[in-house]
Order: C-alpha cells, then sequence, then structure tokens
C-alpha cells in the first residue's frame, strides 16, 4: 500500500515534470534571444493612444521575458513605411519588423523585402495561433506560396461611424442601408454648423469613391485583373450618389481636400452626424469627443444600392512582416508571435477596443460586457454578407486612391458631366 | 640699365610670380575642401539625378534606360503644364507682394531704430518654423468650423464661415499669403542690410538737390538696393518655386488640383505615386526653370547702376 502511494506520489512528479518540460524549454528558448529588433511602424512606443498604449506594454512584456533583447522602435509616417522600408532593404539598413498596409503586400514582396514567416514562425504557432486568425486576412498574406506577413488587428477597415444622439433627431437609431434612403437621412442631418456626411476627399491612402462602389459587392473588381470599371453603370450610379448627396445639402460642395485626421478632428468638434473613419481609431475617436458624449459614438457598414447587403470593404489594414536581410530574425519572429497571444489579443481588445486577432479568446466573458459592444458589432461586420477585400493584384495601387480621390472632388465640386469626370479618371490611370 | 639691374628686375619677377603660385595653391587648398563637398553634394546627385530620369523606375524597381519617355510623357500631360503654370502663379504671387512688402519693412524698420531690429525679430518667427509646423498651424487658424480663428472672426462679422483652403479659387490665393507672411520678414533682413549699405551723403546731397521722396528712392535707393535686390529676389523665387511641405501639409495639392504646382506634382510622382523615373524628370525641368529665372534677374538687376552682378 505504502509503496503504491510512493509509486503514485512519483508518478505525480513525473508527470508534473513532464508537463513542465515544453514549458521550459520554451524559457530556454525565449533566453537564447539576444541582440536588438529594430521595428518600424506608425505608432509611437511614447504615444498616449489606446494601441499605442498595448504596444509598449507588449513590447515591455517580450523584453522582460527576454532580457538579452532591445527592442526600438522606430516610428515613421504611415504613408511612407512601405516606400522607405523597400529602399532601406535595397541599402541593407531596413528594419528586422516593418507595419504595412495590405495593399501594398504585392509591391514589397515583388522586391524580395520580406522573408516567408512559414520558415521561421515555431511550430507551435502554425499548428495553434494561425488557424486560430481570421483567415480572410491571413489568406490574402500568402502570395505565391510565401506567407509575406501576419494581418493585425482585423477589421472592417474603413466604414461609417455615426452619432446615435444625431440619428436620434431624425428618429432613427442607426443611418439606413440603402443609398436611397441615406441620402434623404444624411440631408435631414445637416442642420447649423453641422453637416449630414463627411469623406476624406484627399487621403491617398484611401478612397471614399471605391467605398461607396462597393455596395454593388464584390462584383465590381475584375477576379482576372483587378481593376473595376471607372466608366462603367456601377461608377456612374456611385457618382450620382455622390452628386445628390451634395444637391442635397447631405455633403459640403466645398469640402474638397480633407484628410482622414480631418474629418476625424472636425467629426471630434462636432461638424458631421456621419463619416467615414478607420475602424480601428474607434476608441481614439471616443477619446476626443469634445462636442458630444463619446457613448454616442457607434458604427454602421456603408449603404448598398438596391437590395443588395451593406458593404464591407476590408481593407486597407495592418499587416506586420520580417525583413528578408533581418540579422535577427529568429528573436524578431519570436516578437511578431508575441503580438498574437491570446494574452495580446485581449489586450488589444480591451484596451484598444480592436476585434481580437484570436478568434478563440472570444469565448472570454468580457465579450459579453458592454464594453465589448462595439468589437462585436466589428466582428459581425467581418462576417457580413457584404464583406470583401480589395483584390490582391489591384493594379497602379499607387494612384487609383489620389485619381479617384480627384474626381470625387470634381463630382462635389464642380458641375463638370459625370462621364468626362470618369472618363479623365480612367484616362489618367491608363487603364 | 646696368646686367645686375637686369638680373635684380628678373629675380624680383620670378619672385613676386613663385610667390603668386604658392598663393593660388594655398587658396586651391583652403577652396578644395569646399568644393569637393559642393561636388559630392550638389553637382554629382544632380547628374544622377538626370540619369535616373532617364531611366524607368517605379517602386525602387530599375526597369532599364527609356532615354526621354518620361520627359515626353510628362509634357504630354496637360497636368503637368497646368502644374508649371501654377507654380509660376505662385511663385510670381508671392514674390508681388513679399518683395514690396519687404521693402517697407527694411524702411520701416531702419526708421524705428532699435525698436525695428525687435520687431524684425518677432517677424521672423515664422521663417525659422518648421513648414509643416507653418502648415498645421494655419490649418487650424483657418479651420471653418468652431474653434478656428478665421472662421470666428467671420462668424463675429455676421459671415459665414469659408472653407478658404478648400475652396477651389480662394485656395491658392491663401497659400500665397501664407506663404508671403512665411518669407517676407527673411527678405527684409536681407533689406535692411542693403539700405545700410547707401552712403547717407548721397541722400543729403539729393535733399540739396530738391529730389522728393519719390524721386529719391527712384533715383538712389532702387539702383544702390539692386545687388540686394537681386539676392532677395533670387532666393525668393527658388523658395518659392520649389516650396511643396506647406502644400502637402496645408491642401495636399487639392482641391482639384487647383494649387498642384510642379513642385508638388514632383512629390506626388516620386513620393505616392512611386514613379522616380518620372519624379526625377521634373526635378531636371524644375532646376531648369529655377536656373532661367536667376539668369533672368541677373540680366535684368544686374545692369542697374548698383548691380555688380
Amino acid at each position: 500500500m505504502r509503496l503504491k502511494n510512493m509509486d503514485r506520489r512519483e508518478l505525480l512528479k513525473l508527470g508534473a515534470a513532464g508537463m513542465l518540460l515544453p514549458a521550459l524549454s520554451g524559457i530556454a528558448r525565449a533566453q537564447d534571444f539576444s541582440g536588438t529588433i529594430r521595428i518600424w511602424t506608425f505608432l509611437s512606443p511614447e504615444g498616449q493612444s489606446p494601441r499605442e498604449v498595448v504596444l509598449r506594454e507588449l513590447i515591455d512584456k517580450f523584453t522582460a521575458a527576454n532580457p538579452g533583447v532591445t527592442i526600438t522602435v522606430e516610428s515613421q509616417p504611415f504613408q511612407e513605411l512601405e516606400t522607405k522600408f523597400v529602399a532601406a532593404s535595397a541599402q541593407n539598413r531596413a528594419p528586422d519588423i516593418i507595419w504595412m498596409r495590405d495593399t501594398f503586400l504585392n509591391l514589397v514582396n515583388e522586391r524580395g523585402a520580406l522573408a516567408n514567416l512559414d520558415e521561421h514562425l515555431s511550430e507551435a504557432f502554425r499548428t495553434e495561433a494561425l488557424p486560430d486568425l481570421y483567415q480572410v486576412f491571413a489568406d490574402k498574406s500568402v502570395i505565391g506560396g510565401t506567407r509575406t506577413s501576419l494581418p493585425l488587428w482585423p477589421s472592417p477597415a474603413q466604414i461609417l461611424f455615426y452619432r446615435k444622439d444625431a440619428l436620434a433627431e431624425v428618429g432613427l437609431e442607426a443611418p439606413p442601408l440603402t443609398w436611397d434612403e441615406f441620402i434623404l437621412v444624411a440631408a435631414k442631418l445637416t442642420s447649423g454648423d453641422r453637416l449630414g456626411f463627411g469623406l476624406p476627399t484627399n487621403d491617398n491612402s484611401v478612397s471614399a469613391f471605391i467605398n461607396m462602389m462597393t455596395g454593388f459587392g464584390p462584383g465590381i473588381f475584375d477576379a482576372a485583373t483587378g481593376h473595376f470599371d471607372v466608366t462603367g453603370p456601377e461608377a456612374k450610379e456611385t457618382a450620382e450618389v455622390v452628386r445628390q448627396l451634395v444637391k442635397a445639402g447631405a455633403l459640403s460642395p466645398t469640402l474638397l481636400n480633407a484628410m482622414g485626421d480631418d474629418i476625424q478632428d472636425q467629426f471630434a468638434a462636432g461638424r458631421f452626424a456621419i463619416v467615414q473613419a478607420f475602424a480601428p481609431r474607434f476608441e481614439q475617436y471616443k477619446k476626443i469627443a469634445a462636442a458630444y458624449d463619446p457613448e454616442q459614438l457607434a458604427v454602421s457598414p456603408w449603404p448598398a444600392f438596391g437590395d443588395r447587403p451593406p458593404a464591407v470593404l476590408l481593407g486597407p489594414y495592418w499587416t506586420v512582416g520580417l525583413s528578408a536581410k533581418s540579422e535577427n530574425q529568429e528573436a524578431a519572429t519570436a516578437f511578431i508571435e508575441s503580438l498574437y497571444t491570446p494574452e495580446a489579443s485581449m489586450q488589444w481588445a480591451q484596451v484598444a477596443g480592436l476585434v481580437p486577432d484570436r478568434r478563440s479568446v472570444q469565448s472570454d466573458p468580457y465579450f459579453d460586457t458592454p464594453e465589448a459592444a462595439t468589437i462585436n458589432v466589428f466582428d459581425s461586420l467581418l462576417a457580413a454578407p457584404g464583406a470583401l477585400t480589395f483584390p490582391p493584384n489591384l493594379p497602379d495601387i499607387t494612384k487609383v486612391f489620389p485619381v479617384m480621390n480627384t474626381a470625387l472632388q470634381e463630382l462635389i465640386g464642380t458641375d463638370e458631366e459625370i462621364d468626362s469626370i470618369l472618363s479623365r479618371a480612367k484616362a489618367t490611370l491608363g487603364w | 640699365m646696368s646686367d645686375t639691374a637686369i638680373e635684380t628686375s628678373v629675380d624680383s619677377s620670378r619672385a613676386l610670380n613663385s610667390v603668386a603660385r604658392k598663393t593660388k595653391l594655398v587658396g586651391s587648398a583652403l577652396v578644395g575642401p569646399a568644393l569637393l563637398l559642393v561636388v559630392a553634394i550638389n553637382v554629382l546627385p544632380a547628374f544622377y539625378g538626370f540619369y535616373l530620369s532617364l531611366r524607368k523606375l517605379f517602386f525602387f524597381g530599375d526597369e532599364g534606360f527609356v532615354g526621354l519617355d518620361n520627359y515626353i510623357a510628362l509634357f504630354s500631360d496637360p497636368f503637368a503644364w497646368q502644374a508649371i503654370w501654377r507654380s509660376l502663379v505662385f511663385t510670381f504671387g508671392s514674390l508681388a507682394i513679399a518683395v514690396p512688402l519687404a521693402l517697407l519693412s527694411a524702411m520701416g524698420i531702419r526708421r524705428l531704430g532699435r525698436w525695428g531690429t525687435v520687431l524684425l525679430t518677432v517677424l521672423l518667427v515664422p521663417w525659422a518654423m518648421s513648414p509643416i509646423v507653418v502648415a498645421l498651424l494655419w490649418k487650424w487658424i483657418l479651420v471653418p468650423s468652431p474653434g478656428g480663428l478665421v472662421g470666428s472672426l467671420f462668424t463675429a462679422f455676421g459671415v459665414p464661415p469659408q472653407d478658404l483652403l478648400t475652396d477651389p479659387v480662394l485656395a491658392m490665393p491663401t497659400l500665397i499669403i501664407i506663404g508671403v507672411w512665411r518669407n517676407f520678414a527673411f527678405a527684409a533682413i536681407i533689406l535692411t542690410g542693403g539700405l545700410g549699405q547707401i552712403p547717407r551723403d548721397l541722400y543729403k546731397a539729393a535733399a540739396v538737390d530738391g529730389l522728393g521722396p519719390v524721386e529719391t528712392f527712384r533715383k538712389i535707393t532702387l539702383p544702390l538696393l539692386a545687388p540686394s535686390l537681386l539676392i532677395v529676389i533670387s532666393m525668393l523665387t527658388i523658395s518659392y518655386f520649389n516650396e511643396v511641405q506647406t502644400i502637402i501639409g496645408l491642401t495636399g495639392g487639392g482641391p482639384i488640383r487647383r494649387t498642384t504646382t510642379l513642385s508638388y506634382l514632383l512629390y506626388h510622382t516620386g513620393f505616392i505615386e512611386l514613379d522616380q523615373g518620372r519624379g526625377n524628370a521634373i526635378a531636371v525641368v524644375m532646376f531648369m526653370i529655377n536656373m532661367l529665372l536667376i539668369a533672368l534677374y541677373i540680366r535684368i538687376l544686374g545692369k542697374q547702376p548698383g548691380g555688380a552682378a
């Protein structure tokens, strides 16, 4: 009996030791990392925005677990990240990790600046984390069999933010989801100094016109070429909607130079009731709200044309890559992996209000609380029938947004024929 | 003349030549490093830029030699011609206000004495500021919604706030005014120095001769200020013609391309569209226009009595 007890205890000890082994090996692996990891992102580790706070915490956690590693964040203007990275890569001075927009993945990969992450990610990450990510985003990072990056912060990207208090004034809880009805409501929302609808019209990294066009569904993009028909019936109907919004007083005819940041600042100051905004900035919008109660901020998909489902364009979004020329690829990969742990996903969600990268953490009780209501809305939008991504081969990615923005400005600010505006845009693109 | 005298004369001539050679060598040695620096920093990159303008470069990928294709594409593009025109409007519009304003300020500052220097220092602050900071500052001043300074002024006078930066007609004049605000004090400093170089006796003589203020200005001040004016106009021309940061920050070339100058087109083509071959072609064209304008100034102002250029 005694021997039996002893054996059981020994067995338990053995079992416990066996369970500890992988963890110990993990620690041993973590302790092997050393050197400096340079990161280029638009976030600043000294910044106070919710995403910057989380990044800082994740860096602190990683360096605490890996005392031999120093992480240097070199903030860059977000529109220049991809360009500078490719230039730096050509000169062998690229950072180890790069934050970039998915729309540039193809171009950056063509220049040979990104490592194949499949060759570096740990077995545990590949078997546990990768299948747990949103596949629509994760799959887009795989180009010609190469995993060029890992998508971060799955979100509906450019979406509509609105003030519930403003909508309540016209007896609604949310904006209508068809353009016909939306025009009428947005016009009613224009009151005093406040405009019903605000769009970024001069932001080189987004195109409000293309977002509006997605109300026709994913069919607007040619699967083979990635083009959309700039002078086609869908584009013309979109242009008509823009003109009607201006005519109804919902869209200001003088709002021709607005960047995303301008729209954000002016929305905070109470100038708009509904705006196009970048979904991951939701918490920031709440934080800077000056002219209304932050709790009145809500999100909506884009209205659709006819009886199509409301549109949700999943991009451009942020994605994280590893430099092909990094001299510290293993440590850098380990840091990248640390951005996608379930704990990190919870931090991104709880502090920055972002949809967690790891879908499995959504079973956490936090997501049943009112604080997570917006995340749940974002999550439902990701799975919405009108959700679509930019085609991976969208041509002239550096030209298409500015050209369509100029066309949008001309639609808003002039009386020129729609056909000639769209034809000029098409000619400028050379499509 | 004795042989000794001739020998002495030849010797001293040789000695003088030797000193001259040594002086020349020392001079060259002293100028050499600076010259090398200029060649390394300015001349070589300029030639390299020209070389790149003859290649098809996109997103740092070199697709080979294309001859003058980038130039042909540029000059076949109506938007490029519009950009050249807008650059000239911005440059000469700003010069037309900034130079007279700087001249008036310089004359006023000289009359004010020490207080004039204090005033000039204050006026110089915008010039010392980063162009992007200037852009952000003015963006907030001009924002048409609550909180904008100019918008509040309009409202105080019963006029609805105007979107000065987004109005296709008003955007360029607004940029010009901001450009003048930023640079005229710098021009005033140079002109103040230039005015100080004019001998006071000339003004006294003019007064004795019975010349009025306008005649004095036209016959004494302006001609003798020509070298300083040449410097001011040349520097401001280069500065305005190449101005891009405030345009990026304030209007982004819009609305509807109305503030897309050649320098902004260069930025947009090279850094947004990432067509670096054509971007370099635009840079070469800008260099040529800059040189042309400066040569023109030297020709015009160099003929003035005081213009030594």
